[in-house]
């Protein structure tokens, strides 16, 4: 059974890999409708049996060889900057400095690039395993790489985060193979806005005990950071769509 | 630009992608790093947390400020 923190890594990495799982799912889809659904298949799980091994073998070895101040000093350092990455992505989406993500069109521009006819069903299209492939590595890559980084918790927090991965694919699987379709419902930058503030907070809570910090509450101040975060957060989106509204609006001379 | 290039700039780009928040980010932990370890700035210790906090958050607003100021400078050229 997972204790209150390790339900934390479990969101935060179900989250996280939920997103990419979701553009993932879009790609094996286009390789499914551009070839075939056997070749999208394999390729898709290939590159989940290299994330699995990633994940198993690095995220072990980290636990188990290198030492806890050393690590979380090491992961919190790469936590900030990734979680830095995918909050300062996420605002500048909900402001409009920055595009929003469209499955659609990504689904779309995958299979105009795709060989002219579908191959027959029995067979193995080396095109679709590659797409597929490719697919799912790359966008399970930040994925892996989350669950990985909780290795800085202990082998409890790798193992729940890891779980939260592996739930995450096995929703966006069973809810691809009902719809059948890029998921365009799935409101990713509300998600990404989130894993950004999750990922900040633990990549804060851990750099700080790598320097000796004793944070106040223990775990509880992880809670603290992260709403501190997303306090913060809100005013910045708040603040820059003023400013993008004044810029539109000033009057030419 | 060659392979080794090419490979820095790909694990760059995965991890972070934003110089002011590499900067911003090891210029935080570098200070931590010294206030931990100067005897001269013990009296700052207390305050480690804060200022690493602080120091997340002015990472966070400056890279904002410059995607604003990109965005701008691209408006009036346009």
């Amino acid at each position: 059974m997972l204790d209150a923190m390790q339900w934390a890594i479990f969101t935060a990495a179900f989250l996280a890999a939920g997103v990419e799982w979701v553009e993932a799912f879009t790609l094996v889809l286009a390789a499914s409708v551009s070839t075939n659904r056997r070749s999208a298949i394999v390729g898709a799980l290939l590159a989940l049996a290299v994330l699995a091994l990633l994940i198993v073998t690095l995220g072990v070895a980290l636990v188990t060889l290198v030492p806890l101040e050393v690590l979380r000093f090491v992961i919190g350092f790469l936590l900030l900057l990734f979680g830095l990455k995918w909050l300062k992505d996420a605002i500048q989406r909900y402001t409009g400095l920055k595009r929003k993500r469209d499955e659609e069109a990504v689904f779309l521009s995958n299979v105009d690039t795709a060989p002219a006819r579908p191959s027959p069903e029995e067979s193995i299209d080396s095109f679709g395993v590659l797409l597929a492939f490719k697919g799912v590595l790359l966008e399970g890559l930040e994925g892996a790489f989350v669950a990985i980084s909780f290795a800085g918790g202990g082998m409890g927090a790798l193992a729940a985060a890891s779980l939260g991965v592996a739930s995450a694919a096995v929703v966006v699987v069973t809810v691809g193979t009902f719809v059948q379709a890029p998921l365009r419902r799935i409101p990713e930058n509300t998600l990404k806005f989130v894993v950004g503030i999750l990922l900040t907070a633990y990549g804060t809570f851990w750099a700080g005990e790598s320097y000796g910090i004793e944070w106040p509450l223990a775990d509880l101040a992880l809670v603290l950071l992260g709403l501190g975060y997303l306090f913060a957060s809100a005013i910045l989106i708040t603040t820059i769509r003023n400013r993008t509204t004044e810029v539109v609006t000033e009057p030419v001379p | 630009m060659n392979i080794i290039m090419k490979v820095i700039l790909a694990i760059y780009n995965f991890f972070v992608g934003d110089i002011v928040i590499l900067i911003g980010v090891t210029a935080t932990m570098l200070i931590l790093a010294l206030i931990n370890k100067v005897d001269g700035l013990e009296p700052l210790r207390d305050g480690m947390g804060a200022i690493l906090i602080v120091g997340v958050l002015a990472t966070l607003v400056l890279s904002e400020a410059r995607g604003i100021a990109t965005s701008e400078r691209s408006a009036s050229i346009r």
